[in-house]
């Protein structure tokens, strides 16, 4: 049984005194082991782990260090001197910098002498350290020469280096945080990454954010698991066995009724095939994603962050490349690097439920809606605007979706969240394109709003609009799909009915 | 409820006044410029003073409106004041061979480089203010070298009565700007080509997913931008009769600060060629009057500095801008 | 054994070196080339001495922003910060005597400082705002001026010769250029600077001041313009200046870019420049000993800048370009 290290106890955290992002919650890291905190978007890691490097300030709370009561770290220095660090999800590395120079990036005051850097003791320094830390590399080489887990690790061994210049006790165990390490990493890098993070646990310990459920099982000792800003478990591998689906309802957790589809389960055999895919693989995040969509069925690829299913439903839009395989819509082959457009062109429309990439915000909604039916709104002979026919077909929309403006006229900057989403639906609606891609469509609204866009996107479907689902919302699954895929590690693990759905998801 | 109205009616209210200042401040500018003007001297706004304007402001407005659709992209075209120049030289080096044919010729070469700047800010990635930087070097270089830097002389008088033919009391540029003007505002508000410029400069990414070829049109955009200042180029010959390659020497800022003053904001948009036309009478009227009291061109360079320099502050949209270099 | 190890080491960071400053592959190329064309001309004492004069020039208008483009931003005010600085000290010459020369480095200060803060705060691109500034800085400098150049007296021992052959601006250069790359390459402030355009989001999460760093790299780049503006004063005929060429904005920047230091920031700096310089005034050199009229030189320059950019830019993968 390892020693508490760090204990923090009942930490509340409020945004503008409306967004609760963390209500009582308690963790706590022991010497010399990984811990988990896992949760979903919007749990609160991030959040708490602002407040312990000294970003943000708790409302209410009680730190403890190896059983001291301690203050809270006011900024990432003091933070440091008491041996807490964080190594950030991305952007944390300066691509053109030199190895030393980066180890000690903010750091520098400690090694300068009538105004100059001593580049020869960092450099020592710097190549002692990453012995220490098993980080094969050389101290010169520029970091974006690096492969990308090598990088990770050189971030890690910065954190420790800073926490060990920065701290007056000499014998601090260092608490390194890690802020979703795996992100940017290939599956190749990931198991380098975790060996070297295993050899490094004599040296500190290390808290681990992540919603990858395979990583954090392999390798935490311990985890904790936030929803919607609580703490709701604690589990400790050695003690307890679990299973990795255990762990992704506990993360999830929903009540079973609320699980009834309202998807009219239609007859998926003898009807068109709009959509297929053959053994598509993208290396590094998918491979041998195959399956046929049927026209008017709604088909969802369901899995835990991480494991391909957004990748997935942006290479159907084009946002990104897929390196093998065959995809095709009806007849027409799609290829590997077509542009959104061109996708459209086909028939595949990309709807995202993030407003500010899909909305202009500072047009009107007739603006928006008609910015993708341009050719309903135009002359026969010119290319010029019937504003008239623009009007209506606005008018149209917000008429059968109840969006609340004070006229098509209103820019979508000043709408809520949901007549936003709304106009988006709306303009889709419009279009009616073969295959609508719905990449979490509902994020953000409340909930009103979305049962309104299920009955719009169900309208839609038994229009004959064929339609992808990605989500973080296991309930929309349940609601629109026929079928659901269930991806683990960017491949297909197994596919569900509706109904086994429920079951799966309600035990 | 939907109300009967289908477009806002603005209210003159206080409260609209302040949300669109970008769109009152340079109708304010306007008047306040004129009135300083005509109080200083009562001849400003006399039939002479008017004609002089008229000639600055015509072909100056054209070649703004040009640049004006690129920056709605939020690009930037430097290129605009040697188009124009070497536009009006093709035209006076070679009406005698060719006649009025050196018209669609001139046109052509602007174009083709209109084309140019658009590749090498969609395929090739060079950002547009140096693309379009580089690019003007090029097109002086070619200037000098076809004129060998002499003074050339437009002789022709069917090319020159294109603009100096009076109908109702104003020399026909007038009516060349004007109609011009007119079809810009349209082509920006009215048609599909003018959405999807918008839509370009207002969210790249959004403009991707919406069914826009964005690397397609932003080279349309260069190429339109291209034909406008080719467009201004002749009409300058034309009603200039003559010039070397001094052509359009200073007037890269006025024509940005124009375009700003005028409330077309930098990061793209928002404004367009009606906003335009507002900024061009106050830069050309301020250098009107400027030149009627005798104040240098270097103060009026350090004017339209000053003006394009404070436009662009208060026009930029800052909740778009994380990082700006 | 320990000889050839040593051959192979010397090799070895030849070869990376070169890999690391293409640029240099070019000026040989170019030396070559000219010295073969025109062995005579080429190699003569007259065109040494004008080689190492536009060196100068090009040099001290260069270096200043070479710390502006590290960060990812560039900083046209440098034409700006001679012409007004010229202008001021011929104002105050009768005032402030000798001192007065004083001037030009304190406009390179003040501009610095401005833009910097004007950059920061009020997030203008940096292109446009130092153009304007630019601009208007040669409204003011004509306005005090009277509208023509200005002749000042009393600096020329600043070009008076020291040694043969070699232009004693090219001596008084030295201690700036060295002074900016010990900058470059020994201080804390510059690792910063090139972390912020290799990445400022990622600098700011480490801790970094972004906003002052920005600031300090602009004040630099006005501080060196304004001590090489000093020693170009008298360099380039001992006047204030007040009219607005071209080729005086344009060179410098293609110095910089030909020099090997991408215009997004992030690496490269003075010492890339000076390769930049040297390498662009062997070209321009070159070709003007040849028949070729100078406007078309100046086209071949722009062909160049572009095309520099071009290869330059090629890293820009997946990077939204306005």
């Amino acid at each position: 049984m390892n020693d508490k290290l760090l204990e923090v106890k009942e930490v509340y955290k409020t945004f503008d005194r409306v967004v609760h992002a963390l209500n009582g919650v308690s963790i706590e890291a022991h010497e010399n082991e990984i811990v988990g905190v896992v949760g979903e978007n919007g749990a609160g890691k991030s959040t708490l782990m602002k407040i312990l490097v000294g970003v943000y300030s708790p409302d209410k709370g009680e730190m403890y260090h190896k059983g001291r009561r301690v203050p809270f770290p006011r900024n990432p220095k003091e933070a440091a001197k008491r041996g807490i660090s964080i190594v950030y999800q991305e952007n944390g590395v300066i691509p053109w910098l030199k190895v030393f120079q980066f180890l000690f990036l903010g750091h520098e005051d400690k090694y300068i002498k009538f105004f100059k850097l001593q580049t020869d003791i960092m450099r020592k320094l710097a190549k002692e350290i990453l012995e220490e830390l098993h980080v094969a590399c050389k101290v010169d080489a520029f970091m974006h020469e690096l492969p990308l887990s090598t990088q990770k690790m050189v971030e890690i061994a910065r954190a420790i280096l800073g926490v060990r210049l920065e701290s007056e006790d000499g014998d601090m165990t260092p608490i390194i945080i890690l802020d979703e390490p795996t992100s940017p990493l290939t599956d190749d890098e990931c198991k380098e990454l975790f060996r070297d993070l295993l050899k490094m646990k004599k040296n500190a310990s290390f808290i681990f954010i992540s919603h990858i459920i395979p990583e954090v099982m392999e390798f935490t000792d311990r985890v904790h698991v936030l929803r919607d800003g609580n703490l709701v478990a604690q589990y400790d591998f050695s003690k307890e066995k679990m299973t990795e689906e255990d762990l992704f309802r506990a993360i999830v957790g929903r009540k079973s009724s609320e699980y009834i589809s309202r998807a009219e389960g239609k007859k998926v055999a003898g009807e068109e095939v709009v959509l297929s895919a053959k053994n598509l693989t993208k290396s590094g995040h998918f491979y041998d994603v195959s399956f046929d969509l049927h026209k008017g069925t709604c088909m969802g690829f369901f899995g835990p962050a991480g494991s391909g299913k957004s990748k997935i439903i942006r290479t159907i839009a084009g946002l990104l490349s897929y390196d093998e395989g065959e995809l095709k819509a009806r007849d027409q082959g799609l290829k590997a690097d077509e542009l959104p457009h061109v996708r459209l062109a086909k028939g595949i429309g990309y709807f995202s439920g993030e407003t500010g990439k899909e909305l202009f915000l500072n047009w009107s909604i007739a603006k928006n809606i008609s910015i993708i039916n341009m050719q309903k709104i135009l002359g026969k002979f010119f290319p010029v605007i019937h504003f008239n026919a623009e009007r209506k077909m606005a008018e149209n929309i917000v008429q059968k979706l109840e969006i609340k403006a004070q006229s098509v006229g209103t820019d979508c900057y000043s709408l809520s969240g949901g007549n936003k989403q709304k106009v988006s639906v709306g303009k889709w609606l419009e279009r009616n394109p073969d295959i609508l891609l719905l990449d979490d469509p509902t994020i953000g609204i409340d909930v009103g709003a979305r049962e309104d866009i299920y009955e719009v996107l169900l309208e839609m479907k038994k229009k004959g609009i064929s339609m992808i689902l990605v989500s973080d919302e296991p309930k929309e699954y349940s609601i629109l799909c026929d079928k659901i895929m269930f991806v683990m590690d960017g491949r297909i693990q197994k596919v569900l009915g509706p109904e086994e759905f429920r079951k799966v998801m309600s035990t | 409820m939907m109300r009967e109205k289908s477009i806002n009616r603005p209210n003159l209210s206080l409260e609209w006044l302040r949300s669109n200042t970008t769109t009152v401040m340079p109708i304010i500018f306007v008047i306040a410029v004129v009135a300083i003007f005509q109080v200083i001297n009562p001849s400003f706004l006399k039939y002479h003073g008017i004609i002089t304007l008229i000639y600055a402001m015509s072909y100056f407005l054209i070649a703004a409106c040009g640049l004006t659709f690129v920056i709605m992209t939020g690009s930037f075209d430097f290129s605009v004041p040697n188009m124009l120049k070497l536009s009006a030289l093709i035209c006076v080096l070679y009406i005698e061979k060719i006649g009025l044919l050196v018209i669609p010729l001139a046109l052509a070469v602007c174009v083709a480089f209109g084309f140019i700047n658009g590749l090498l800010l969609a395929k090739f990635k060079v950002p547009s203010f140096l693309a379009t930087l580089g690019i003007s070097i090029v097109l002086d270089g070619i200037a000098w070298y076809l004129s060998k830097g002499h003074l050339q002389i437009m002789q022709d008088e069917t090319f020159r009565s294109l603009t100096t033919t009076f109908i109702a009391g104003f020399p026909s540029i007038l009516y060349w700007g004007i109609g011009i003007w007119i079809i810009c505002t349209f082509l920006a508000l009215a048609t599909a080509f003018g959405r999807r410029t918008y839509a370009v400069g207002g969210n790249l990414e959004g403009a991707g997913l919406s069914d826009i070829n964005v690397a397609r049109h932003r080279i349309y955009v260069f190429m339109l931008s291209g034909f406008l200042s080719g467009l201004a180029g002749v009409l300058y010959m034309s009603q200039m009769g003559g010039g070397s390659v001094n052509i359009g020497a200073d007037m890269a800022i006025p024509l940005f600060a124009s375009v700003v003053a005028g409330g077309t904001a930098l990061t793209g948009g928002v404004g367009g060629p009606h906003r335009t036309l507002l900024g061009v009478i106050i830069i050309t009227w301020i250098s009107a009057g400027m030149s009627m009291l005798a104040i240098g061109n270097d103060v009026q360079m350090l004017t339209f500095g000053l003006i394009a320099i404070g436009m662009s502050i208060a026009t930029i949209d800052r909740k778009r801008i994380k990082i700006v270099k | 054994m320990n000889n050839q190890n040593r051959k192979k080491s010397i090799l070895v960071a030849i070869k990376q070196t070169l890999k690391m400053h293409p640029v240099i592959i070019v000026f040989l190329a170019l030396v070559v080339i000219f010295g073969s064309i025109y062995p005579g001309s080429f190699f003569s004492p007259i065109n040494f001495k004008a080689i190492l004069r536009q060196f100068v020039t090009l040099t001290l208008f260069a270096l200043g922003p070479s710390f502006v483009v590290l960060t990812g931003r560039l900083d046209l005010s440098y034409v700006g910060i001679w012409m007004l600085g010229g202008t001021l000290v011929w104002l105050l010459k009768p005032i402030l005597g000798m001192f007065s020369i004083i001037m030009i480095p304190v406009t390179g200060i003040a501009t610095g400082l401005f833009i910097g803060v004007i950059q920061t705060k009020a997030k203008i691109p940096s292109f446009i705002l130092t153009l304007s500034l630019l601009v208007t800085y040669t409204g003011v400098a004509a306005l005090i001026a009277g509208g023509y150049p200005r002749a000042v007296d009393g600096y020329g021992f600043i070009t008076a010769p020291l040694i043969r052959l070699i232009p004693s601006t090219f001596i008084w250069s030295i201690p700036v250029i060295i002074a900016a790359v010990f900058l470059m390459k020994c201080t804390r402030m510059c690792v910063y600077l090139n972390a912020i355009g290799s990445n400022e989001e990622g600098a700011r999460l480490a801790g970094i001041n972004v906003d002052k760093y920005k600031i300090l790299a602009f004040m630099l780049s006005g501080v060196f313009t304004g001590i090489g503006a000093i020693i170009l004063f008298q360099h380039l005929g001992g006047s204030a200046q007040v009219e607005l060429k071209l080729n005086n904005i344009v060179w410098p920047l293609v110095a910089i870019v030909l020099g090997g230091t991408p215009l997004t920031g992030g690496s490269g700096g003075p010492q890339r420049t000076l390769l930049g310089a040297i390498t662009f005034t062997i070209f321009y050199r070159g070709l003007y000993l040849s028949p070729l009229h100078p406007t078309m030189i100046t086209l071949l320059v722009g062909i160049v800048l572009i095309v520099a950019i071009i290869i330059s830019a090629r890293g820009l993968k997946g990077v939204t370009v306005t």
